[in-house]
This record gives C-alpha cells, structure tokens and sequence, in this order.
C-alpha cells in the first residue's frame, strides 16, 4: 500500500470522504474567494488599474495579512479535501496543473518580493515600473488559473 | 406549468441545450462567478473593515465605501449573469431545490443590508454607531452563508 493510499485510509479521511466533504468545500471556496480577491486588489494595484489614490506598501500591508490567513484556511480544506480521495487526485491533470499555477504563483511572487518590491520606495505613488506590473499581471493570470482548474478538478 | 414541467422546458430549449453539450462550458461560468465572488467578497471585507474603524483609513469612509461599494454592484451583476447561465443549462439543479431559494433569500437580505452600509457611508460620514459595525459585521456573515449555500446546490438531495 502506498503512502497516497494509506492517507486516503486514516480515519480523518474517511470522515471527509462520507461526512463532511461538502462543509470543507464549502469553507474552501469562502477561503479562496479572499485569497484571491485580496490578491486581484494588490495585482490591480501594481498594474497600475486601480486603488491609484494608495501607495502601493500600504495597500499591499492591509490585504496581505487577511491574505495569509485565508491562505492558511484554503490549505487546510484543500488538504482535507485531497486526502478523501488523494490516490485519485494525484492522477488528475487539472489538479496537477493547478498545483504547478499555485508553485508559479509562489515563485513570481518570492521573485517580487525580494527583488523588485525592494525598490517600492520609488514608486509607491503613482505608476509602478514594467517589473512590477508584470508581477501583478503573471500573478493575476496564475490565480485565474488556479481557479479555473480547481473548479475543473470537480469534473474529471 | 408548475416548477417541474418549467425545468424540463428550460432544459429542452436550445440554448440550454448547446451549454449542456459544450463539455467545458458550466466549469468555464463556474470560473467567472468564482472570480466574481472573489471580489465581491473583498470589497465587502474592505467596507466591513473599515466600518469596525480597522482597515484602509487613507480615504473618507463615504469615498472608501463608494468606491468598493461600486465593485460590489459590478460583482453582482457578472454573479447574477453567470447564475442565471447555470440555472438555464442545469435547470432541474436548482428550480427545485430549496438550498437555492434559501441562497436568494439571504442574497435579498445581504443586498438589503449593503445598500444600507452605503447610505450611511453618504450620510454619516465618519460618525459610525454600534448598530452600524454590527450591520457590516452581518453583512459578511451573509456573504459567507450565500457561498456555503451556492455550494450547497450541488449535494441537495431532491428525493
């Protein structure tokens, strides 16, 4: 037995699996739903469409918190969530792809955290640079795909 | 015609029909009334935060609340388009189902209750009561209960 099928074995899986997978769903699309609104707000931001009238470090230190903690929740459910029916999810192809947006998602922002929002102090007012709006617009395509694809995975 | 006799001809139209055979179609509108929910509930987080006197405290409560405020009409307007799409193509999925009709009541009262917000954001300027915080603090609670029950449609049971 694998370690895939083991997880899928444990009793707290079992337990989502035939009580209370539609709840953990459920809490899950409520989590993503600030995950990724919270993010849109700081892409829109960066991109330079929206919230113009804030600096981009002040926006970025009031969404980023509420970010994280849903984040957290969205990690949770999702875990639960995989482990009901993990040996079957790990051979799905939208899931798979929605893992790799999620590792894309993570690497541009690690990127423009350390690399390009070091600069913010230059253009926390006003238009960001083109390393900044790229940020937002690969952040923002990746998290539509996340989406798009953790919505598939419920019909494969 | 009763509910039922209304499904089954909404789910003969042809329009019903080409969305229920284009294979990608129903999670392809599922994508953009997630997305639109996302900012929906965003914007309503940014007003409720600002309510409970937390959050973006750069501009007036009146121009924070117009501005967000906006985005929430805009989302709902993209939900109800793309609800109504998943109503035409999976009739029997929810003109039946009472977890929808409990789903609108609470919409009803969550847009009762937003427009509220607004009005005292235009009114009150930055003099919020108790009364006010305990309004948007509800009007999240009512976002997060109309997506457990959108979410809810899907395992509804009819017999």
């Amino acid at each position: 037995m694998n370690f895939l099928e083991w997880l899928q074995a444990t009793a707290l899986a079992v337990s989502v699996g035939e009580t209370w997978f539609p709840w953990v769903e459920a809490a899950h699309v409520v989590f993503l739903a600030a995950v990724a609104g919270t993010i849109f707000m700081v892409d829109a931001r960066l991109m330079g469409f929206a919230s113009r009238n804030l600096r981009v470090s002040y926006l970025a230190q009031h969404m980023l918190p509420w970010t994280w903690v849903a984040f957290s929740g969205a990690v949770i459910t999702g875990t639960l969530m995989f482990m009901a029916n993990a040996a079957s999810y790990a051979t799905k192809a939208p899931f798979l792809i929605k893992m790799g947006l999620l590792l894309g998602a993570g690497l541009n922002m690690l990127y423009f955290h350390l690399v390009t929002y070091r600069g913010v102090a230059g253009w926390d007012v006003g238009k960001p640079p083109g390393a900044a709006r790229t940020a937002g617009a690969i952040s923002m395509l990746c998290w539509i795909g996340v989406i798009a694809f953790g919505r598939w995975i419920g019909f494969v | 015609m009763g509910l039922q006799q209304f499904s089954d001809w909404l789910a003969s139209t042809a329009f019903s029909q080409a969305i229920q055979l284009t294979q990608w179609a129903i999670p392809a509108i599922q994508t953009v009334h997630i997305l639109a929910l996302a900012l929906l509930f965003t914007a309503a987080l940014i007003v409720a935060l600002r309510f409970s006197g937390r959050g973006l405290a750069v501009e007036s409560l009146h121009m924070l609340a117009r501005r967000f405020i906006r985005v929430i009409w805009i989302a709902l307007v993209v939900l109800a388009g793309s609800g109504i799409l998943l109503i035409v193509a999976e009739p029997h999925r929810t003109i039946s189902n009472p977890v929808f009709y409990t789903k609108m009541v609470l919409l009803a009262i969550a847009t009762l209750t937003t427009l509220w917000l607004s009005a005292v954001a235009r009114h009150q300027h930055e003099r919020v009561s108790g009364l006010h915080r305990a309004g948007a603090a509800l009007t999240m609670l009512l976002w997060i209960g109309i997506m457990f029950a959108g979410r809810f449609i899907a395992y509804y049971d009819a017999y």
